[in-house]
């Protein structure tokens, strides 16, 4: 696939719960190897937007394409197999099966369809050490800190050998130290030509990362452009602190 | 066409007696998430103590409703502190399994202590009826037996909106950490949520051996009931039951019209089995299954 | 299967999770259940006939607990409804041989793949429904499937029960005696359990874990959640409707009411739950555990049986809700026998 064709293109993406549009008219397009930040105050539908591409939501209109496939409305295991991997905001390790084997079964099931479970095993092994689990493998998930539990939800998500990677707040609760290795990761996988969408609340790492920024508000998108750009914007700030922040900052 | 009116005055009737019999069920489904399997036999423990109150004392089915819901009042708050609520955080089948024992118990016991034959509590009244228009009778047992379930069930919804007990009951089912950070004990809450079940379980069954003959078998159509009504009613509304058991009871009725030899029992299970994959959030409740994961 | 290396995972199942152990070789679940199979052959000759029949009876409820097993135990789904495919089996069984003449031979398979094919056409409406929901719909199926039966009296027998023709002139396939029983049984529980250890030990085992535990991350891990739990809930029903048709042809005359009684689907779960859901060996044992102590209680408290049962069930779910295999394999682990700590597990 060349450079310029988007590997993931949304259309006008919407979403309605009732009387709430949670997402609406939200367009993308990512080419391979580019990283768009997706911020916005909380319940700006970032996390809809994640399950909308992923499969796990249907959209009330609009279309999403992974490369030239339209997956619109598809169930998620199909867009997983279209090479779609996504993590959850709020963890959800298969709490019966040890670490590696939460693994195994994205590499198991995943685009890979390795059917061995040996070679799985292996497979998924590698995928513990590249995220930094390795040697927690036979471990049950709920005996891991924090960090960890969102290590495991990367490394299922990374099993699937995606091309479109969605990660919802990977960063979240974990300590300034812990930061950094993850950040240095997500470039690492950009750098391998994975596209990635990133939402997150810790603004400043992000925006380290990002070639993009997104910002969701009220569902729809408020703006969206280089970091820099995007984070001087006075709506932006207003969106996220309200209005007197903003007129004390410019007086 | 009269026919058909009797049918559905005879429904309505039905209905009212079904509401009764599931709103307890309802109430502990939708606060514990546990599904009483023993249900239908509290009810017939019920109907069993109205038949010794007017065997040994002449008290009328609908007078003895006070005592006997009192007496199971107290059974169901002991039932749940000593036994639902040890397993009551378990997987659901865990729960489904203690009640099914409790319910082989109970139906058991009173096959030992009553035979499986058939009783009945005749009043003076019961009997009697008076004609609606041409060709439409009403059985007075029947009405009078809907018209107290209606007025319980409408005076349990009074009690869980209006009273500080109520509001207890309603806060611990739509989230029990959060209640219990706000100081409510939730062990005493379940007991009493379950001690209120078997009360109107009791009051079901003292009104269920007024109208017609009972024996230990029933216990098991009564649960199915309950199930059904809740169902049908959908679990988020606190009329669910009511209107659940109306819709069954006419259902049912009419069913028994158009249908064929016993196939009218087959009724209630195929309108249970279309609701549920149909409109599972049943006729008046909120969906309580959605493909929301978290937005 | 998966060729067996020193990377083998441990085996796990729906309760806690238990690191990987030192393992016993990967042939011994193979090996123990042909020892097992001989061990219950060479048993036959010891027997009694109301010896032989009681143990004929554990045999059928060690098939209908291993496929209960898989829909509920493994897949999560508590299925109250598991009889009505014991019972659709028997009456296929009834259908086949009485009105269309055909072998019992023929039928025991044919009384599968119906039972799997109904199960599969309920399951693909009825498998979005969760928890309680999923039961109370399915016991619904299985009750209609009664009403049904009794209704249709010309195929059926309706109330008054169907007689399959099993001796003289009339028999399409000669009624196989106790010993043959005895073997048959066997044969149906040896295989149930064989299933249910394939799929366990390999790849959609992962997937039906993985449906149990979560079924939104499953499905974005690439798992058909679909496909896995209707699959499960067809091959549960192939092995119930199988026991049933082997159930109907010992029984000569059978009736509805017998046939689809919400006790049997009861009895399942409890074997399963208190031998261990979600393992290979827990339903095996809860079935021979249950079925030997029901048969005792019905010989020497004939009375009290069920009311005995019914306390027994009780104090076995409070004192064992996760089961005896892996109430046994945490106590290797913690050395902690005490099953005040189960207690504490899921009390208020």
């Amino acid at each position: 696939m060349s450079g310029d064709t988007p590997v993931l293109r949304v259309r006008g993406l919407q979403r309605r719960f009732g009387g709430l549009l949670a997402v609406s008219g939200v367009d993308l397009a990512l080419p391979a190897g580019r990283v768009l930040g997706v911020i916005g105050p909380n319940g700006a539908g970032k996390s809809t937007l994640v399950n909308l591409i992923s499969g796990h939501l249907k959209p009330t209109a609009g279309s999403v394409l992974i490369g030239d496939t339209d997956l619109t409305g598809a169930r998620p295991w199909r867009i997983a197999h279209a090479g779609v991997a996504r993590t959850f905001q709020i963890v959800k390790p298969f709490r019966g099966l040890t670490v590696a084997d939460n693994v195994t079964v994205a590499v198991m099931f995943g685009p890979a369809r390795i059917r061995s479970r040996a070679r799985a095993r292996r497979e998924a092994e590698r995928v513990l050490e590249r995220v930094g689990l390795g040697g927690k493998g036979d471990l049950p998930p709920a005996e891991l800190p924090v960090a960890d539990a969102r290590r495991l939800e990367l490394a299922k998500a990374l099993a699937l050998r995606p091309r479109v990677l969605l990660l919802d707040e990977v960063l979240a609760g974990l300590r300034a130290a812990e930061i950094d290795p993850a950040l240095r990761l997500i470039d690492e996988l950009r750098g391998e030509g994975l596209t990635l969408l990133v939402i997150e609340h810790i603004v400043q790492a992000i925006a380290a990362v990002s070639d993009e920024i997104l910002v969701l508000h009220h569902g729809a998108v408020l703006t969206q452009g280089p970091p820099d750009e995007v984070l001087g914007d006075a709506r932006v700030i207003e969106a996220y602190l309200g209005h007197r922040y903003t007129r004390k900052n410019r007086s | 066409m009269s026919q058909f009116l009797q049918a559905t005055v005879y429904g309505l009737l039905q209905g009212g007696l079904f509401a009764l019999i599931a709103v307890g069920f309802s109430l502990v489904w939708g606060v514990m998430n546990v599904i009483n399997l023993a249900h239908g036999a509290f009810v017939l423990v019920g109907a069993y103590l109205a038949f010794e109150l007017n065997r040994r004392l002449g008290l009328d089915p609908f007078a003895a409703m006070v005592p006997v819901a009192a007496a199971l009042f107290a059974a169901g708050y002991l039932v749940q502190r000593g036994l639902i609520n040890l397993v009551v955080k378990a997987p659901i089948f865990i729960t489904l399994l203690l009640t099914f024992g409790l319910n082989l118990l109970l139906v058991n016991g009173l096959i030992l202590l009553y035979s499986g034959d058939y009783r009945s509590v005749t009043t003076g009244y019961a009997a009697d009826g008076f004609a609606l228009m041409a060709g439409v009778r009403v059985p007075v047992g029947r009405l009078l037996a809907a018209a107290v379930a209606l007025l319980l069930t409408l005076a349990l919804v009074a009690v869980m909106r209006r009273t500080r007990t109520g509001l207890a009951i309603l806060a611990t089912g739509m989230d029990r950490g959060a209640a219990q950070l706000m100081g409510i004990r939730a062990r005493h809450v379940y007991a009493l949520t379950f001690g209120l079940a078997a009360a109107m379980a009791g009051a079901a069954g003292a009104a269920v051996s007024a109208v017609g003959t009972f024996s230990p078998a029933d216990a098991g159509r009564f649960t199915l009931f309950s199930f059904v009504a809740a169902v049908l009613g959908g679990l988020g509304n606190m009329y669910g039951a009511l209107i659940g058991g109306m819709v069954l009871g006419l259902v049912e009725a009419w069913g028994g019209q158009l249908l064929p030899g016993t196939l009218v029992n087959a009724v209630a299970f195929a309108v249970l089995v279309i609701v549920l994959a149909v409109r599972p959030q049943g006729i008046a409740g909120r969906a309580f299954y959605s493909s929301r994961v978290e937005v | 299967m998966a060729e067996p290396s020193t990377a083998a995972p441990a085996e796990t199942s729906a309760g806690p999770v238990r690191g990987r152990r030192p393992r016993l070789p990967a042939w011994w679940p193979w090996g123990g259940g042909i020892l097992l199979v001989l061990g219950c052959l060479g048993l036959q000759s010891q027997l009694y006939t109301g010896q032989e029949r009681t143990v004929t009876t554990v045999f059928m409820f060690v098939a209908l607990a291993a496929a209960w097993n898989l829909i509920g135990g493994y897949t999560g789904y508590a299925c109250f409804g598991q009889v009505g495919f014991f019972g659709l089996g028997a009456y296929t069984t009834v259908v086949l041989m009485v009105h269309a003449k055909l072998s019992f031979w023929v039928a025991l398979p044919a009384a599968a793949v119906v039972a799997a094919v109904f199960a599969a056409v309920v399951g693909l409406p009825l498998l979005r429904l969760k928890g309680h929901y999923f039961a109370v719909a399915t016991l619904g199926v299985a009750e209609g499937l009664r009403e049904l039966v009794t209704n249709v009296p010309r195929w059926t027998g309706g109330g008054s029960g169907a007689t399959i023709p099993s001796t003289g002139d009339r028999a399409i396939t000669p009624w196989l005696g106790n010993d043959g029983f005895y073997l048959l049984f066997l044969g149906i529980a040896a295989v149930s359990a064989a299933v249910v250890a394939l799929i366990s030990r390999g790849r959609a085992g992962y997937a039906l874990r993985a449906v149990n535990q979560d079924e939104d991350a499953a499905a974005a891990m690439g798992v058909n959640t679909t496909v896995a739990k209707t699959a499960a809930f067809a091959v549960s029903a192939a092995l119930t409707g199988a026991a049933g048709a082997a159930y109907a042809f010992q029984q000569v005359t059978i009736y509805p009411q017998r046939l689809f009684d919400v006790d049997i689907t009861v009895l399942m779960i409890v074997m399963v739950v208190l031998g261990g859901a979600g393992t290979v060996l827990g339903p095996i044992l809860g079935a021979a555990g249950i079925a030997i102590a029901s048969e005792y209680l019905r010989q020497h408290l004939p009375e009290a049986h069920d009311l005995t049962l019914g306390a027994l069930i009780i104090i076995a779910v409070v004192l064992l809700p996760q089961g005896v295999v892996d109430f046994a394999r945490d106590a290797a682990r913690t050395r902690d026998l005490s099953l005040l700590s189960n207690v504490r597990r899921y009390r208020l």
